[in-house]
């Protein structure tokens, strides 16, 4: 019997590939499964090649792996080019009409021709249903009742017209009726789980987005972006209920700026791009700074520099988030492992933010924005207090960049009487006027690095995510690699004892204390990361003094696999 | 009728002796004024440049960033508490030049802002080089030779640009200045003001009496409610007439938002949200 599964659905863009994933995502959830799904596509609205991969089992699952054990391919060059992923028992589902397969030379795995095109036409479907009918097909190999998926349908496609939705129970129902017929004894044991906990499905994007909604982010200014476009198209579509503004500007200079406004006039706001966008916004961004004005960023990576490769994934703006912009100021860095951690840590930004007055950039990159997995849903109501207010009345007088001895100063809002001030990008006295005296640059220049101390101090009793309390292997690593690196570590069984394994959710003010705790005791040091010149290896060696050997550095666009972990592992235990 | 002293800080203007902006702040603080706008009612955001100076000596909440980009700021405060009266001063180099996409874009969308444009023809903070509404062939700093580009025409390119409220006024004019702004803050909507500046030290040719020549204020019988008509007072460059071009009625912005309709964003409680009804969807 199999306890996991990996199945890849590849075809053309443009052909609902997405889609059909989603559906068999959610269809495996509702059976009770955790999933990870991993999507790749090229920088084309059609006829690139795409594919949605599912890793499916019956406890959570950290990432996508690399050999499958079902492939749907939906056309030919879908067959050829994921054979290294095949091994002999994997099964792969073709479409017979589109696809001969004595053309094609040496081919691994067992085919299953399906004629898609016509068990489609046949149950009264529309010709873009094919996929949904193989996807039939797919549930019945799986073992999976079929009823799931026939409500997952109905609740996909709830608000278009009934017709669609019967249409489209058809097709799966004749493409499961066809497997069930000629595939019985192909049919995979797959464990199916016993307990049924509720669960969600849901994309690092949308997981940044409803964490915004539920610290009562109220403003929201983009520009269309990958890859953090669907924050944007999340937010508009919820726009409306949740009373949110959601404004798609002329620029990512624009939006910054109308953000930054908003927060001065007491809203919560944030805005999303890529490595791209936030270069145009990093002027403002020091203006937040300046100013003392809370804004929360997120920089989703893509492969750079310049338009590099858009689609793709990196972990190569560490360093550029952590320096962004002219001058010396106080920001904080997040940089979430997985899609639970953006949700928390998008509420975290908020609060940060706000209590602190800074801006808060939220690092994640192209694998965790747009992945999607399971997680437990978390609450439905959500509490939030506000911070950094002056109280009312105001009094006379009002100091609005007040020399405090923690450096937060507190804040009126215009329409307050009594709280007229200036915030000001320029450098500025206690009241906001511009000054260039020695004297008030110097008490000012200190205001806000006493300010960074008093968030240094209160983010050092934050615990990184880790595992292991041995002595042997320190594995450190960042944000998103925190999957793979679980899931190698859960491929590698009793020998991953041997490996302690640290992942930083906080990259700015640097987690000092936390890594020099972890660091000091392990025989082996390595770090893993996504990008070709070892960023935080560098700042690890410029922040601690201590210089890692070790690393394993990726910078061809795709996120680490379990296997390759696994291996690079194998040489140090 | 507020007194305009109230509207002044303890900061004595720098302006250049002779400098625009003396006219133009008096114009802006009687305008308040007579509006009986109390200070903590007013937003003003500044550019950078001499006329974003103003910054140190008007008293109302304000907001001092970059250069070019005070009115997007302008527009999110505007978007996050409607309630307020938000003007945004910049200048022509600001506005037409480093934020001209926010000229072109904010327009349209009719954003509820008053723009006061100082336009002095000069990078003026920067000593003086030629800007975007700067003539062909003037020499300055950074065009030896005579400047090549022809001068961007404000007004009519607002006026093609569904600009709902377009008017010219002049910084040695205060009691007709005043009357414009009062006018634009009325306005609901997108309100262009274009203030013909003399700078006194950097562009020599234009001086107060340079325009008291060539201006003439717009006919009483001058209808401001059609856009061809007043773009031909627009592309006018023997005389140049000062007044309110065009204004026409229709939604801000803020009205036609969903978000908006009950009550301003920064009057929405955020206690307690519950998200309860999106996680369905994910379920």
């Amino acid at each position: 019997m199999k306890d996991s599964i990996n199945i890849k659905i590849a075809g053309k863009a443009g052909e609902g590939i997405k889609s059909v994933g989603l559906i068999l995502s959610k269809t495996l959830m509702k059976a009770g499964f955790w999933t990870f799904d991993y999507i790749e596509y090229p920088s084309l609205i059609r006829g690139g090649h795409n594919t949605y991969q599912v890793h499916a089992a019956g406890k959570p699952v950290y990432s996508q792996v690399k050999n499958l054990d079902l492939l749907i391919a939906l056309d030919e060059e879908s067959l050829r080019c994921h054979q290294p992923e095949l091994t002999n028992t994997s099964l792969v589902i073709y479409d017979s009409e589109k696809i001969k397969l004595e053309f094609l030379g040496k081919l691994t795995g067992v085919y299953l021709a399906i004629p898609l095109q016509q068990l489609t036409k046949e149950s009264g479907g529309l010709p873009v249903m094919a996929n949904n009918t193989a996807l039939g097909a797919v549930i019945f190999l799986l073992g999976i009742e079929l009823q799931i998926l026939k409500e997952v349908i109905a609740q996909i496609f709830a608000d278009k017209e009934p017709r669609v939705i019967q249409e489209n129970q058809k097709v799966v129902e004749a493409g499961f009726a066809f497997a069930q017929e000629k595939f019985s004894d192909k049919k995979i044991a797959l464990v199916q789980p016993q307990i049924k906990e509720a669960k969600i499905l849901i994309s690092g994007n949308e997981a940044v987005a409803l964490g915004a909604i539920s610290a009562g982010m109220k403003f929201y200014a983009a520009y269309p972006m990958t890859p953090t476009t669907s924050i944007l198209h999340y937010l508009a579509s919820k726009a409306k209920a949740y009373q949110l503004l959601v404004k798609h500007a002329e620029d990512e200079i624009s939006v910054i700026n109308m953000a930054v406004g908003a927060a001065f006039a007491g809203v919560r706001s944030m805005v999303a791009t890529s490595g791209g966008g936030f270069c145009l916004m990093t002027e403002t961004l020091g203006m937040s700074g300046m100013m003392e004005l809370p804004i929360v960023v997120v920089e989703g990576m893509r492969s750079g520099p310049s338009t590099g490769m858009p689609t793709w994934s990196d972990q190569a703006d560490l360093k550029f988030v952590i320096n962004a912009s002219h001058g010396e100021f106080p920001r904080l860095v997040l940089s979430p492992g997985d899609i639970e951690e953006c949700f928390y840590l998008t509420r975290q930004a908020f609060y940060f933010s706000e209590k602190y007055q800074l801006p808060v950039i939220i690092l994640i990159d192209k694998y965790l924005a747009e992945s999607l997995t399971t997680i437990k849903a978390p609450a439905g109501v959500w509490q939030n207090s506000r911070y950094s207010f002056a109280n009312q009345p105001i009094g006379k007088n009002f100091k609005r960049y007040l020399n405090s001895e923690n450096g937060i100063s507190f804040r009126s809002l215009p329409g307050w009487p009594d709280g007229e001030h200036l915030a000001n990008s320029y450098e500025h006295d206690e009241s906001g006027f511009a000054t260039e005296t020695i004297e008030m640059r110097k008490l000012m220049v200190e205001k806000r690095l006493r300010k960074f101390e008093t968030l240094r101090q209160e983010t050092e009793d934050l615990k990184p995510f880790q595992t292991g309390n041995g002595k042997k292997i320190g594995l450190i690593s960042w944000g998103s690699n925190k999957g793979p690196i679980l899931e190698a570590l859960a491929n590698l069984k009793e020998k991953a004892s041997e490996i302690n394994f640290l992942n930083l959710n906080l990259l700015w003010p640097f987690p000092k204390k936390a890594l020099a705790e972890f660091t000091k005791d392990k025989e082996i040091l390595l770090v893993l990361e996504v990008n070709a010149t070892g960023q935080l290896v560098s700042l690890i060696r410029e922040q601690l003094g201590l210089e890692i050997k070790h690393n394993f550095l990726k910078y061809d666009g795709r996120p680490f696999y379990p296997e390759e972990i696994v291996d690079y592992l194998h040489k140090f235990l | 009728m507020i007194n305009p002293n109230v509207y002044e800080t303890a900061i004595s203007p720098t302006f250049c002796p002779g400098c625009g902006n003396w006219g133009i702040s008096q114009a802006l603080k009687e305008a308040l004024g007579e509006l009986q706008l109390a200070p903590h009612e007013v937003v003003i955001t500044y550019d950078v440049g001499c006329n974003a100076n103003m910054a140190d000596f008007i008293k109302t909440y304000a907001f001092h960033g970059l250069h070019g980009r005070s009115v997007p700021a302008a527009a999110g405060i505007k978007l996050a508490n409607h309630h307020l009266t938000v003007l945004a001063l910049i200048g022509d180099g600001g506005f037409y030049g480093e934020g001209a996409s926010h000229f072109l874009s904010l327009m349209r969308g009719n954003h509820d802002l008053t723009v006061l444009v100082h336009d002095n023809e000069r990078y003026s903070l920067t000593t003086g080089q030629f800007s975007p509404t700067t003539p062909k062939r003037t020499i300055t700093p950074s065009t030896p030779e005579g400047s090549i580009e022809e001068a961007l025409n404000p007004l009519a390119l607002a006026l093609m640009n569904h600009a709902t409220f377009v008017a010219r006024g002049f910084a040695g004019d205060i009691p007709h200045l005043k009357n414009l702004i009062i006018k634009g803050i009325q306005h609901v909507g997108f309100s262009l003001i274009e203030i013909l500046q003399p700078c006194v030290i950097w562009n020599r040719q234009k001086t107060y009496d340079w325009y008291r020549e060539k201006i003439y204020q717009l006919e009483p019988s001058y209808q401001p409610n059609e856009r061809l008509n007043a773009l031909k007072k627009a592309l006018e460059t023997t005389k140049l007439p000062v007044g309110i071009f065009y204004q026409e009625k229709k939604k801000a912005y803020h009205e036609e938002v969903a978000a908006l309709k009950e009550k301003p964003l920064s009057q929405q409680t955020i206690a307690t949200i519950d998200i309860g009804e999106l996680l369905k969807d994910f379920s």
